[in-house]
């Protein structure tokens, strides 16, 4: 699986760049299966993928579209994929999401992830067999993608924040 | 098909509330590029040239550039430009950060605004959806919270939002436009051009990719690009601390602004330096789209946070006005950045106060009472919330500093640091003699980033022989050689310009060369950019730029610097005994770029 520091995250985007370009040939967010969440009034950079996570919520897909690869990612038949969304919809952090009615996940570039290999700050790893280690539970209902990265990130980060401002008054 | 471009350019009637989306045009872009030079030519062809500033008929402009967006590193910027409310000739200023590539992912190489809006509105542009939506609740909000508020309300945190504050609002004439809360287009006003348009800001979402025209070429290119800056000496250095490294490198030359530039070392360095800001209040680096130096950083005081700042600002609220203490500095960077008023445009008017106070031409009570001694905090902090709000003296201030000193007069003239209207920026010139030249030619006044002419602090003695025949264009204090690196690199930092990509990358570090980027153009774009075009465009549009400044009242007579860079030697240190001479320099400068004893441009006829 993939593992990120956040510590160590400038935001710069260089994972997304190059996820999309590998996998499309053209450069785009959109088109990109990690997505940086970035906030500026708290300094939060933070890239959103998919953590192989224990539940695989995503497996509840009406069409049975999606099974789980050779290095636990997730693979969509795109035979079997009616774009229905329900995946997108069962994610708790907005891992996995539609484009173009087809749904958007990492698939660790078959055991060698471009966006390690593009992160010169050193914020991401990967670490090869390893996957439903981390235990994710569904959020708030209703939210979009977007917001559930948020949500996430801001989740995720409340440790370095916390860091970060005890530094204040030393 | 275009690649590389996004497609089109989005023209937007305040007035008349009307929007329209245009194809990119092939052949003017082959003409200007893109970015700062896509605007100038625009506003070459279509700008009244007496409108007023502050009017409807003014165009405000967003330029990107046609690489921005793709895997080239280092191009996230964007440029605004205008007729500016400060100077009252070429306005323009850019941004790095990550709006820019947005614009781009959106469809558009440019935005066109023209008109005002009867009440405060904003722009939302979702890829083919554009709006223009009612803003009376953002009014009087800072940038951090209008950002904030914009993305709450639309739902999506990864909206890229380009706004105005109070300071905007208030047609303060150095007034900013900021994107990612603290990437600011600083200079010339252009958060004054949209105060004057009612536009409190430009949110921008884009759902759109880009292409290559060669797909094996380009991204190698790239990975050249990604190699030559990781494998700059520099970089490590870069990376830390980014412009901020600047405090003790000028201060080592002799050339730190300090009190008003009436010294170039500040013996006190060490307290507000880069080094320092990193080692105690640093939390983190931060970075533009797609950059792999990541030099911007995130900090944490008692009193705030934010990201940067970048060096004109420290230097503007540290040495410049001889503040001493970091976190202070610190402080006033969150609080222009949040009230969008420029540090240095700011910076030198509270300088120009301090020093004619010094010089018992002005006194406290022509200073509405406010005490201006050298660093003094309480009235630093006071005149600036007054500038913002524009109450009482500040009102004046919000002027800028030509304007003020224009009107009390009393010899306090000779202390208003600036060119053509234009606030000098935090680099003494009498120790960087190319610099010097460059802030007197600028086309939008006392600006080092028109030029950049980093290499004459190189030393790099036979690379100059090789480039320019002479190896006194890299020794920075010689007088000599300076008008052939000008002429240069004025060129190379158009270039740089139209690409949006970073001066650090293009000039500082010398890593852009004319070869390398028309192969880039070309392979990106699939149009057929060849260097001579690639040069061509350029001179065409400085020439351009120089034409419509005339239009605007500029002759030769302003291509100059105030009287202390070109008279009084620096007294110690480094650069001592130093001055510009920079007559000379501006009249060599003329013949090498084409034009004529005056200054003027080759077929240049009255407008």
């Amino acid at each position: 699986m993939l593992v990120l520091d956040p510590s160590k995250c400038s935001g710069c985007r260089r994972c997304e760049t190059q996820c999309s370009f590998y996998h499309t040939g053209k450069v785009g967010r959109s088109l990109a299966r990690i997505k940086v969440v970035k906030m500026e009034e708290s300094g939060i950079d933070f890239p959103v993928f998919c953590l192989l996570c224990k539940e695989r919520h995503c497996m509840d897909c009406p069409q049975s579209a999606i099974t789980v690869g050779l290095f636990g990612e997730i693979v969509v038949d795109p035979d079997l994929c009616i774009g229905c969304g329900a995946c997108e919809e069962l994610c708790p952090i907005g891992a996995i999401e539609l484009h173009g009615e087809f749904p958007y996940v990492c698939d660790l570039c078959h055991g060698a992830p471009r966006c390690v290999e593009a992160c010169t700050m050193g914020a991401l790893a990967f670490t090869p067999g390893k996957a439903d280690t981390v235990s994710l539970h569904g959020g708030e209902k209703g939210l979009v993608c977007e917001e559930k990265r948020v949500q996430y990130a801001l989740l995720s980060c409340q440790a370095l924040r916390a860091e970060w401002v005890s530094g204040r008054n030393q | 098909m275009l690649h590389g471009y996004a497609g089109h350019v989005l023209r937007v009637d305040l007035t008349l509330r009307e929007v329209r989306r245009e194809k990119t045009d092939p052949h003017e872009v082959m003409k200007a590029i893109g970015g700062r030079g896509l605007n100038s030519w625009r506003l070459h062809e279509e700008l009244r040239r007496d409108a007023d500033p502050l009017s409807p008929e003014n165009m405000l402009l967003i330029g990107v550039g046609p690489l921005t967006g793709t895997l080239l590193s280092t191009s996230a910027y964007m440029t605004i430009s205008g007729k500016s409310p400060l100077t009252g000739i070429l306005g323009d200023s850019a941004a790095g950060g990550h709006f820019g590539p947005e614009l781009k992912a959106a469809g558009y190489d440019q935005v066109i605004i023209t008109g005002r809006s009867a009440k405060p509105c904003y722009l939302l542009i979702a890829d083919d959806c554009v709006e223009i939506r009612e803003a009376q609740h953002l009014w009087g909000r800072d940038i951090y919270e209008t950002s904030k508020a914009l993305r709450q309300e639309l739902r999506d945190n990864a909206f890229q939002v380009a706004a105005i504050g109070p300071a905007g609002e208030n047609l303060v004439k150095f007034a900013t436009v900021a994107c990612n809360n603290s990437r600011v287009c600083g200079r010339t006003g252009m958060g004054c051009l949209f105060g004057s348009k009612n536009l409190k800001a430009v949110a921008v979402r884009g759902t759109g990719s880009l292409s290559f025209a060669d797909p094996q070429e380009f991204p190698r290119l790239c990975e050249e690009l990604d190699r030559r800056i990781m494998a700059h000496p520099e970089y490590a250095k870069r990376k830390d601390l980014g412009s901020t490294l600047l405090m003790t490198a000028l201060n080592r030359l002799g050339i730190l602004p300090t009190n008003h530039f009436q010294k170039g070392i500040a013996d006190y360095v060490d307290e507000v330096s880069g080094e320092k800001l990193a080692e105690i209040y640093k939390v983190k680096n931060k970075s533009c789209f797609n950059c792999n130096i990541h030099c911007s950083r995130y900090y944490v005081t008692e009193d705030d946070e934010s990201e940067g700042p970048e060096f004109e600002t420290l230097c503007s609220y540290s040495s410049r006005i001889g503040n001493q203490d970091l976190r202070f500095a610190l402080k006033m960077a969150a609080y222009l950045n949040r009230m969008g008023v420029d540090s240095l445009s700011s910076g030198e008017t509270i300088g120009w106060a301090m020093e004619c106070v010094q010089r018992g031409l002005l006194t406290r009570e022509d200073l509405g009472g406010l005490d201006f001694a050298w660093g003094n905090q309480e009235t630093i902090e006071t005149i600036v919330r007054m500038i913002v709000r524009r109450e009482g003296i500040g009102d004046a201030f919000a002027e800028g500093t030509r304007s003020l000193a224009r009107r009390f007069g009393q010899g306090t003239e000779e202390y208003a640091f600036h060119v053509k209207g234009l606030d000098m920026i935090c680099g003494d010139p009498r120790g960087l003699k190319a610099f010097g030249l460059t802030y007197a030619i600028a086309s939008r006044g006392a600006d080092h980033l028109r030029a950049e002419p980093f290499f004459e602090l190189t030393e790099r003695y036979e690379e100059s022989e090789k480039r320019f025949g002479t190896r006194d264009a890299a020794d920075r204090l010689s007088d000599h050689g300076k008008a052939v690196l000008v002429e240069f690199t004025e060129r190379q930092a158009l270039l740089t310009d139209c690409l949006t990509m970073c001066k650090n990358v293009g000039l500082s570090m010398d890593i852009l060369d004319f070869d390398f980027a028309s192969k880039l153009l070309k392979a990106g774009t699939g149009l057929d950019f060849t260097p001579e075009r690639v040069d061509a465009a350029l001179r065409g549009i400085i020439d351009a730029d120089r034409r419509l400044n005339f239009s605007f009242g500029i002759d030769a007579s302003q291509d100059t610097l105030p009287r202390r860079f070109t008279h009084e030697p620096l007294a110690e240190g480094a650069s001592k005994g130093q001055v510009v001479p920079v007559q000379e320099m501006v009249r060599e400068y003329y013949r090498l770029r084409g034009w004529d004893k005056d200054g003027r441009p080759p077929d240049s006829k009255p407008e």
